[in-house]
């Protein structure tokens, strides 16, 4: 017999299961021990019950069943003091459900909920790729401050922009991503894993952005988000028609040539980062977007290019 | 709740000039149906049709009485749907768990204690229950396809459509499997495609052996077994006219098809048998051009 014993909200946690492993655990050492305690679990079982008969359900299947194991699951514990099954159940839990990476737990920080941070998480793409672009930009952010101004800036204007769009065929090219086929005949949207994914890839390039400002002299480090954001949706639209990360390499190819060609003629990147220029990337976007919706449908089946 | 059916009329599918189906006319109800044909037949592109995974390029489709070229309808039908593809990659550092609690996800599990739960039954029909922490890239080849296989069966679909399930499975899990499937083959479409004739002899009550994109055979395993009767026997030297001949372990030859003779010693014969012989033995399909799978 021990002095103290379990509260009423303890005891209700512990027997609808909405304690936490460790809170649980700790329960149920004391039941062991404590016999008017597990008389309580009876009484708490009994309420529990009536609470989840009486619910209103929605009739999904999933809902259903759910409910269904929940009762199943007080009976049990009516026949049984301590619900070994539960305890199980969460033992297993914790051993074979995946903590989430690093990179889930930055976006679910990010405000992300917890199925959509692991939908986005899972890319391929964000394992390896997102970093090496991420690293790259910085790399050449800090090449450009030591070589120069304007050569430094011609360097970073380069690369910084075809990173976010290689990045974004990435996550979803076939070659990097190999569930593709079961993932695009579940109900889930193919259109909102896309986009989850690609505006995963802009938000997480801002910090980037942000840190290469501490190298880059003027607006240059800002400059490349407008370009950048352009070629992401040429890529989007593009891969209506063809696989993502050809069309990545073909918009970037093309990016590096122009680049060059300018740099070899005009002195100066300030044609590039004015506001004319600027408004071009802008309307490239919209018109690449618009095409990329107006094509969604193909999204959902597997493409020729497949 | 109605009996589940699919439907194809007069469906083919193209890919530029390469026709991969032509004409396929079927009606599937619940129950196994074999898929048997050679490499390029169009038994791939068949199964992506059912599973919506590829429009058609002619006929009409219906699964589960939806339509799958209508965006509401083809989410309706992949709702009740698994699918196994023919080749499938995993999530680079995934366990067995993680991979099938993922496509979980995708499957509209959105309550973490049901779709855990439902992740352990299923991965336990495959028999990996104890390999659930074991990650994908430290497993056997037959192990992955059994996690593949698992992800299809979440949430007991009314329509599984499985391309080669039984590849690199060894023979006790495939019984397993077999066992599997025949019961969920009671209330759901299942259709596989195998090279695995023994597999189709075993499970399914009907088979189709496509080949270059047309259906050549539709009908009862046993009928089809049946065609071969009097038409396999064994003798001590190869028949230079039977359509295929080789030698057993007995160290007598088994000759299927071609000219009988007298005396020799006729054997009761496979599906395999019957099927090569309808491979061997019909003329060629009237499908002129290059097909793929």
């Amino acid at each position: 017999m021990t002095a103290w014993h379990l509260d009423d909200d303890a005891l209700r946690r512990y027997v609808e299961r909405t304690d936490s492993l460790a809170e649980g655990a700790s329960a149920e050492q004391h039941l062991m021990a404590c016999e008017p305690c597990r008389a309580r679990v009876n009484t708490t079982v009994t309420a529990a019950a009536s609470r989840v008969e009486h619910s209103t359900v929605e009739h999904s299947t999933v809902e259903h069943s759910t409910v269904e194991r929940s009762v199943t699951e007080l009976s049990m514990t009516e026949r049984s003091v301590i619900d070994f099954a539960a305890v199980w159940e969460r033992t297993r839990d914790a051993i074979e459900v995946p903590r989430p990476s690093v990179f889930e737990r930055l976006l679910r920080g990010a405000g992300l909920p917890a199925q959509e941070a692991r939908l986005v998480a899972v890319a391929s793409a964000f394992r390896g790729v997102w970093l090496t672009g991420v690293v790259a930009v910085l790399a050449f952010a800090a090449l450009a401050a030591a070589v120069g101004h304007a050569r430094g800036m011609w360097l970073f204007l380069s690369v910084a922009p075809v990173v976010p769009c290689l990045v974004v065929a990435s996550s979803y090219d076939p070659w990097m991503d190999p569930a593709l086929e079961p993932e695009l005949v579940t109900p889930y949207p193919m259109l909102r894993l896309i986009l989850l994914r690609t505006i995963a890839v802009l938000a997480l390039a801002l910090p980037a952005v942000l840190v290469s400002g501490l190298f880059i002299p003027g607006e240059t480090a800002f400059a490349w988000l407008l370009p950048a954001v352009g070629f992401v949706a040429v890529v989007l639209a593009a891969s209506t028609w063809f696989s993502p990360l050809r069309s990545a390499v073909v918009v970037s190819s093309g990016w590096l040539a122009v680049i060059w060609l300018l740099a070899f003629r005009i002195s100066s990147p300030d044609a590039v980062l004015q506001a004319p220029a600027q408004a071009a990337f802008l309307a490239l976007a919209a018109a690449s977007f618009s095409v990329f919706l107006v094509r969604r449908r193909r999204l959902h089946q597997l493409r020729p290019w497949r | 709740m109605a009996t589940a059916s699919i439907s194809l009329r007069d469906v083919g599918r193209t890919f530029g000039a390469t026709r991969a189906l032509a004409g396929v006319d079927l009606d599937l109800k619940p129950g196994v149906t074999g898929l048997l044909g050679p490499n390029g037949a169009g038994k791939t592109t068949l199964l992506r049709l059912l599973a919506t995974a590829l429009p058609p390029s002619q006929g009409q489709l219906s699964v589960l009485g939806l339509d799958p070229e209508v965006p509401a309808e083809r989410t309706g039908i992949r709702r009740q749907l698994g699918y196994l593809p023919q080749e499938i990659g995993f999530p680079r550092g995934f366990t067995a768990f993680a991979f099938v609690d993922y496509i979980a996800l995708l499957k509209e599990w959105t309550q973490p204690a049901a779709r855990h739960a439902e992740v352990r039954r299923v991965l336990d029909l495959v028999g990996l229950s104890d390999l659930g922490t074991k990650r994908i890239r430290a497993m056997s080849g037959g192990q992955r396809r059994r996690v593949a296989l698992a992800q299809a069966l979440l949430g007991s679909p009314r329509v599984l459509i499985l391309d080669e399930p039984t590849t690199g499975v060894d023979p006790e899990q495939r019984v397993t499997l077999r066992t599997v499937l025949a019961e969920i083959a009671r209330t759901s479409i299942v259709v596989l495609s195998t090279h695995q004739t023994e597999d189709v002899a075993a499970l399914c009550e009907r088979v189709i052996v496509l080949d270059r994109g047309r259906v050549r055979y539709d009908g009862p395993v046993t009928e089809l077994t049946g065609q071969a009767a009097g038409r396999v026997w064994l003798a001590d030297e190869p028949d230079p006219a039977a359509k295929v001949s080789w030698r057993t372990g007995t160290g007598r030859y088994r000759n299927v098809g071609g000219r009988v003779r007298d005396g020799v010693e006729h054997v009761e014969p496979s599906l395999e048998d019957a099927y090569l012989l309808l491979r061997g033995g019909s003329p060629e399909p009237e499908t002129t051009q290059e097909v793929a799978s």
